[in-house]
């Protein structure tokens, strides 16, 4: 039988010890670098979601489904058919998440009224057309477009534009 | 064999164990730190791939071309372009991989946009590159196009009709020649008369468009860039996403129609048809089937009251 070194046993114990201690070091170590470039990534993100907020409201307006076209005599840069958004508004689901937005919002700046949300029965009499649903939160960013319809007056039908606003607001990354 | 007699090594157990142990750690070190170092590339290139993404937003325009803008990356990069045409719009892919250490790193991260068509060969690469767009009106205005080239790479069209040589001398592109390219090696050429000496032909008047032996067919201008600039198998993704647009666009105009109908402006335009149509569209070689019925929308439209678009 092979006798046990009792000073030996200990200097390994020790060893053991010391390497379970810098095995952990480095994982404290790992993890905090680890959270500190996830962090970064979560900043990174939102930051994008601005930038692409900032520069997608410029334009939203001359997107196929929101611009005026010929429908108004002429192109038109920033002006928004309401008509057009109202039928959208039908549509809405499949837009969901076309945009990468959470919300879309028109709102009649000029000439200003109460608050009225437009939905079918009280078109054209409203000044706020909410695209989605969902209730703005996180961030919005707005732009101002002119607001073109077509209205009649004792059968004359003539083009009415308004000043108005596009807000488009997104959710903030958790 | 007599036992107790020290080894060859003449080594304490406690010097093994922790050589052992030694070469256990800084593996793990080495493995930890090298995933870091991957999980920041593919941070860097997700990052860039939403970054080129969101600075395409600009290009959506009125209904011209628009000059074009260019971009530089600080280094070597390569920019996948995809497509995916599942969901009610499909979805245009970024993919990007950069050089890091003189190794491209790999990625599988796709950034994806459902309001875009880049139309770029399956990958580009360079450090710089240029950007132009055009609507594609089919037969209201239905996206802005994206062309996406690298900057090494050069393109010469031959014989191009009067047009398109006004509309590429006006969109001033650094790397898009119409004259005086005839003879220089290196440039890719587009032909738009039978040539044998050519990389892509365009049959200006039947529609299409021939690279590595791969057809496609086009309608508008705006699809005949797709279809040179583009991937043949990402230009019929893309043919797909537009008809996609084009049939949700047309059931939009029909609830116009209703819309504005109280005000007195009436149209029998048959959207929902248009709509229709559209949305069974599976290849590029089915769109001269709708040409007949767009140019009959867009009379119709034209002599409208109150035009729909």
């Amino acid at each position: 039988m092979v006798r046990t070194n009792k000073k030996g046993q200990l200097k390994l114990q020790q060893m053991i010890f010391m390497i379970v201690a810098v095995t952990l070091l480095f994982s404290i170590v790992g993890l905090f670098f680890v959270s500190l470039a996830l962090s970064g990534i979560k900043e990174d993100a939102i930051m994008l979601e601005e930038k692409n907020a900032m520069l997608l409201v410029t334009k939203l307006a001359n997107s196929p489904e929101f611009s005026c076209g010929d429908s108004f005599g002429g192109t038109r840069i920033n002006c928004l058919d309401l008509d057009k958004a109202m039928a959208l508004k039908e549509n809405i689901a499949k837009y969901s998440n076309f945009w990468g937005v959470s919300t879309i919002e028109i709102r009649k700046i000029y000439p200003a009224e109460r608050e009225t949300i437009c939905e079918n029965s009280n078109y054209p009499d409203c000044n706020v057309l909410k695209l989605f649903s969902k209730e703005q939160n996180g961030f919005s960013i707005s732009n101002f477009v002119a607001l073109c319809r077509k209205e009649s007056n004792n059968g004359q039908i003539y083009d009415k534009c308004e000043l108005g606003k596009i807000i488009v607001s997104y959710e903030k990354k958790k | 064999m007599k036992r107790g007699k020290k080894g060859f090594l003449d080594m304490p157990f406690s010097w093994l164990f922790a050589i052992i142990a030694g070469i256990v750690i800084i593996s793990l070190a080495i493995y930890i730190s090298s995933k870091i170092i991957n999980t920041g590339d593919t941070k860097i290139n997700a990052q860039t791939g939403k970054e080129i993404g969101i600075l395409l937003n600009p290009l959506e325009t009125g209904v011209e071309s628009s000059k074009s803008v260019s971009f530089t990356l600080p280094v070597e990069t390569r920019i996948y372009s995809k497509c995916n045409k599942d969901g009610a719009f499909g979805k245009q892919i970024i993919q990007i991989e950069q050089k890091s250490f003189n190794k491209w790193t790999e990625t599988d991260i796709d950034v994806s946009f459902s309001n875009k068509y880049i139309f770029s060969e399956e990958y580009i690469e360079g450090k710089e590159f240029f950007v132009f767009s055009k609507p594609f009106i089919f037969p209201f205005k239905v996206a802005d196009l994206i062309y996406l080239t690298s900057a090494d790479k050069k393109y010469c069209f031959i014989d191009a009709p009067e047009d398109i040589k006004d509309e590429i001398s006006s969109v001033g592109q650094k790397n898009l020649f119409a004259e005086n390219c005839l003879d220089i090696d290196g440039y890719v050429r587009v032909c738009f008369s039978n040539d044998l000496n050519c990389d892509i032909d365009v049959d200006y008047n039947l529609k299409k468009v021939t690279k590595n032996h791969i057809t496609v067919y086009f309608q508008e201008d705006a699809l005949m860039y797709a279809a040179i600039f583009g991937d043949s198998e990402v230009y019929e993704c893309q043919v797909k996403r537009l008809m996609q647009r084009v049939s949700n666009l047309a059931l939009v105009y029909k609830d116009k129609t209703d819309i504005i109908h109280p005000v007195g402006c009436d149209s029998n335009i048959n959207l929902v048809g248009l709509s229709t149509s559209a949305k069974v569209i599976s290849s590029s070689s089915n769109l001269k089937s709708l040409e007949h019925v767009i140019n009959d929308i867009k009379n119709e439209n034209d002599m409208l009251m109150c035009r729909l678009w």
